[in-house]
């Protein structure tokens, strides 16, 4: 107990650390005290400073919200699933969102703006579509879950496949898409996070304040029930927040695939299992992953910069495998 | 007072309590026993409202218990199911501060009453030194008897326990037993327990209902309702009942196969 409550604390200061590493990192040689000053007192003549707030800190923010609430969306949905596989990415919410904001663009010619709303519903179909499957395929004898995984990940092939033929169908307009749909941070999307950053913030805010019921979800939906706990009113809030949160980062950087799934495993040894810790550490957690990734994508093979979206899915991929192997090859009972 | 009139609970065609009527006497601890669906499990679900009663009501003190909110249930009566399963990590202090949720404001947390309940709960089930434990490391006997400290944490008068010694050893269900009956007689609760074991139901509970095929074969206390008889209607089964150190043995019959060792029976008659 007493191990964790610095836990928020460490990892606060993690990404303020991160922030600055992905501030400073980069070519022309702007070092942190450069960074430090293009924040305190910026000069509208110098262009390091110029560098700072116009090109690097609009990513970096965006890094940061998207991180933050693909975590936040991740841990809500492992404890509401009772799954360790549950994650926007695994269950329909980014591929949906992903194939709402092309299929806008293609057919309807979507603005800019109207792209990102078509995100949120297309969230919200992907997941219910997953949910709808998943019933089909007899979730409710699963104790482990499985179909439910399944079928997020039979959803996403059929929506990632129908996103990639409006991507082929149109040459033109497919070096707009492409970039995105792998999962990107770039700074020409600031304005749709200035547009939806309030989502992001109610959705964490929401999820804050059910975070005990959610908590007692996460013990089972009849035990939940009898401490107390309206659990279709819970449950009902808690995904609507859950999905349109993610799916409006997915509106600004695309279908991010790793942090949703992996920062709740990372972040629980330490915050534990109630939510009401858990929340705030996978958001500050999932925020400076998505930093270093960033640093990572801008710096690795410079003078190129890679897709983030790309060095995410490589690692996820990963411990992806990890994760299976721990949760579904242990001994049954093992590893819960 | 807990009180089951007419109630008919069926899952899609198939009937599972058939105009079941039966009543709960406040402080006592009874014992539901009957063969596998018979019932007994569905019973304290259609009190919890996890299932649809298709006719009949469920009263708490006279009220429809349909018409209490989740809270107001949480606050009077308690439920252990039969699976429990914690997440990782979940210390057993924290899975007890979440039992009285009921209790909290929305924004808030415990009072220094609720913490001096947890320290209580905690205390009675002898893992007072424990909290900070994550709940998933401790043995079965141990795992069990947290869940019992959560019910109990709850503070509702009325408890329902599905099978609270299941996957427990012999000697762990005799521990969580006098666990169980302690909550009647020392903390004034009323307890209704879903119990397989015909001799621990007449070690321990006050009173009994025999179930079969969804309806009441026999129901009282212990010492008046448990014989040859009203076993052998419940559970279709030829059985010896017989007192042996002031309580209740049911010895059921070997049909033919089995172990019979008659020297170490000429030495204990």
């Amino acid at each position: 107990m007493s191990l964790r409550v610095p836990v928020l604390a460490v990892a606060a200061l993690g990404l303020g650390l991160s922030l600055i590493a992905n501030l400073s990192a980069g070519p022309g040689g702007i070092g942190p005290g450069a960074v430090w000053e293009a924040l305190i007192r910026f000069e509208p003549e110098s262009y390091d400073h110029a560098v700072v707030a116009f090109q690097r800190l609009p990513r970096a923010v965006i890094a940061i919200y998207m991180g933050a609430v693909m975590a936040v969306s991740g841990t809500v949905l492992q404890a509401l699933m009772r799954n360790p596989l549950a994650s926007p990415a695994t269950l329909g919410i980014n591929s949906g969102a992903a194939l709402a904001v092309l299929a806008g663009a293609y057919l309807l010619d979507l603005g800019i703006e109207t792209q990102g709303v078509a995100a949120l519903a297309g969230g919200t179909a992907g997941f219910l579509a997953v949910l709808w499957v998943a019933r089909l395929a007899g979730l409710s004898r699963d104790p482990r879950g499985l179909s439910l995984i399944l079928a997020g990940a039979l959803v996403s092939m059929f929506l990632t496949g129908m996103a990639n033929a409006f991507l082929l169908a149109d040459p033109v307009r497919r070096t707009d898409f492409l970039g995105w749909v792998t999962g990107n941070i770039n700074h020409v999307y600031a304005e749709r996070l200035y547009d939806f950053w309030w989502i992001g913030a109610a959705s964490f805010g929401l999820l804050m304040a059910l975070a005990r019921p959610l908590t007692l979800i996460a013990l089972g939906r009849e035990k939940a029930a009898s401490a107390g706990v309206n659990v279709p009113r819970v449950r009902g809030l808690a995904l609507a927040a859950v999905v349109l949160g993610a799916s409006s980062a997915v509106a600004v950087c695309g279908p991010v695939a790793f942090i949703g799934l992996v920062v709740p495993h990372m972040v629980r040894p330490f915050a534990g299992a109630g939510l009401a810790r858990a929340l705030p550490a996978a958001a500050l957690t999932g925020a400076a992953l998505c930093l270093w990734a960033d640093l990572v994508a801008r710096t690795a093979f410079a003078p190129h910069v890679v897709h983030t979206g790309l060095i995410l899915d490589v690692v996820g991929g990963l411990v992806f495998a990890v994760i299976v192997r721990r949760v579904y090859l242990a001994p049954a009972g093992a590893a819960r | 007072m807990l009180e089951l009139d007419q109630v008919a609970v069926s899952y899609g065609k198939a009937p599972v309590l058939a105009d079941l009527s039966v009543r709960f006497a406040p402080g006592r601890l009874t014992a539901l026993v009957g063969p596998n669906g018979s019932g007994k499990s569905t019973l304290l679900k259609a009190v919890m409202g996890f299932l649809p009663v298709q006719s009949g009501t469920i009263t708490l003190d006279g009220r429809p218990i349909r018409t209490l909110a989740r809270r107001a249930l949480a606050r009077r009566v308690a439920y252990l199911p039969q699976e429990n399963r914690c997440p990782d990590y979940m210390t057993l202090g924290e899975l007890v501060e979440l039992a009285g949720y009921a209790r909290y404001s929305l924004m808030g947390g415990p009072s220094d009453r609720d913490r001096a309940l947890f320290r209580d709960a905690l205390e009675t089930v002898g893992l007072a030194d424990m909290a900070h434990r994550p709940v998933n490391a401790l043995s079965g006997g141990q795992k069990q008897r947290a869940w019992i400290a959560m019910v109990l944490a709850q503070d509702a008068e009325i408890v329902l326990m599905d099978e609270p010694v299941n996957h427990l050893d012999v000697k762990y269900q005799y521990a969580v037993m006098d666990l169980v009956r302690s909550l009647t007689r020392d903390h004034g609760r009323t307890v209704i327990a879903v119990l397989h074991d015909m001799n621990l139901t007449s070690a321990y509970a006050d009173d009994v209902v025999m179930l079969r095929g969804g309806r009441v074969v026999a129901a009282g206390p212990v010492a008046q309702t448990v014989d040859a008889d009203s076993v052998s209607r419940t559970f279709d089964l030829e059985a010896d009942i017989f007192v042996r150190d002031g309580r209740l043995v049911c010895l059921p019959r070997l049909a033919g196969t089995g172990t019979r060792l008659p020297e170490v029976r000429a030495r204990t008659a």
